[in-house]
């Protein structure tokens, strides 16, 4: 089975070795998406090994991540797993969102913040940012989930063909989501651990996302 | 009066430098036409003012008719917002579909020389 890593990087210069060398214990096949980053994560993600595709100017995450899903399809991948570039996510927990697609030939597997293991969110992104977050996605996307925003998941292929992220920002996540339950996919939310080093997706950023939902709404 | 004119002169005005911009083949002919339309639409308006009173008062509108024009200009002004928006979104979704290919483009060029 074709598994592909995909870490789309943004000014990652810090983690990025990092996290590619904590990821090839369990994947061999990385992709990094260089997202027109202006310091050296290009450079430094080559000279691990992984293979590095680069954007010339920065789209946002879920235009690199799509960068990475259309690779895959192009080379045949049977499994594809997301993952972020700063460190946040284990890799030791790569096996865990796998074995649904592996094992019980789930789809799709989410990442899940707040089932079981005990992330350390800051209490005002828990509470308040992440109800909000789970309502907006309830009320205009109809998906119900125990994390509305996880960037750590695995798509099938037959996931990967349906679903196609168009949101270039961080809605990708809300996106792919009512994809999963608009094409009736059915998924498994796996318990994950995240590392907030800072306090992560900013209030400005979640206010553009949820202008970024509506906006695609509005188009459809 | 004095105001009708000042507006008639602004309006040839812009119609002879669209005119410009059409003969150095800066805009699109259906955007030139779209735009003499809008202008000579706007002109005749300015020019039967009274008129436009007349008819908005047996329409029974209490505004008078400069009125009525400063409204529709400011609904259409939405409305170009609202479709430049739109094409502004489409540019994003085609810079990005662009720079995707490049960079799938550039992958490819990188494996075959090695």
């Amino acid at each position: 089975m074709k598994i592909l890593c995909i870490i789309p990087a943004y000014n990652e210069e810090k983690n990025i070795a990092k996290t590619i060398s904590s990821v090839k214990k369990y994947i061999n096949d990385i992709l990094v998406v260089n997202d027109g980053s202006k310091d050296n994560t290009q450079k430094l993600a080559q000279e691990t090994g992984a293979r590095v595709i680069s954007h010339i100017i920065n789209r946002g995450q879920g235009a690199s991540l799509e960068t990475g899903n259309e690779y895959a399809r192009r080379h045949n991948y049977d499994v594809v797993v997301h993952f972020d570039a700063d460190g946040q996510f284990l890799a030791e927990e790569i096996p865990d969102i796998l074995k649904p697609i592996i094992e019980n030939a789930y789809p799709i597997s989410f990442g899940s913040r707040f089932l079981n293991k005990k992330s350390q969110i800051p209490w005002f992104k828990k509470h308040v940012i992440m109800r909000i977050a789970k309502a907006i996605n309830y009320i205009f996307l109809g998906v119900k989930t125990s994390d509305p925003q996880s960037g750590f998941r695995a798509m099938s292929k037959e996931a990967l063909e349906k679903i196609r992220i168009e949101n270039d920002g961080m809605a990708h996540c809300s996106e792919i989501l009512a994809k999963t339950n608009k094409y009736k996919f059915v998924f498994k939310e796996v318990p994950i651990t995240v590392l907030y080093n800072e306090f992560g997706q900013s209030l400005g950023s979640g206010f553009r996302t949820v202008k970024d939902l509506l906006i695609n709404k509005i188009n459809k | 009066m004095w105001q009708q004119i000042i507006a008639l002169v602004l309006i040839i005005i812009f119609i002879s430098r669209l005119t410009l911009l059409r003969k150095s083949g800066k805009i699109l002919k259906n955007e030139y036409i779209f735009w003499i339309i809008f202008w000579s639409l706007a002109g005749l308006a300015i020019l039967f003012l009274k008129q436009l009173d007349t008819l908005l008062i047996d329409l029974g509108f209490s505004g008078s008719g400069i009125n009525f024009l400063l409204y529709l200009a400011v609904l259409f002004l939405f409305y170009l917002i609202f479709r430049l928006r739109l094409k502004i979104l489409d540019l994003d979704k085609k810079i990005t579909k662009l720079l995707r290919e490049i960079a799938l483009r550039d992958e490819n060029n990188i494996s075959n020389d090695k």
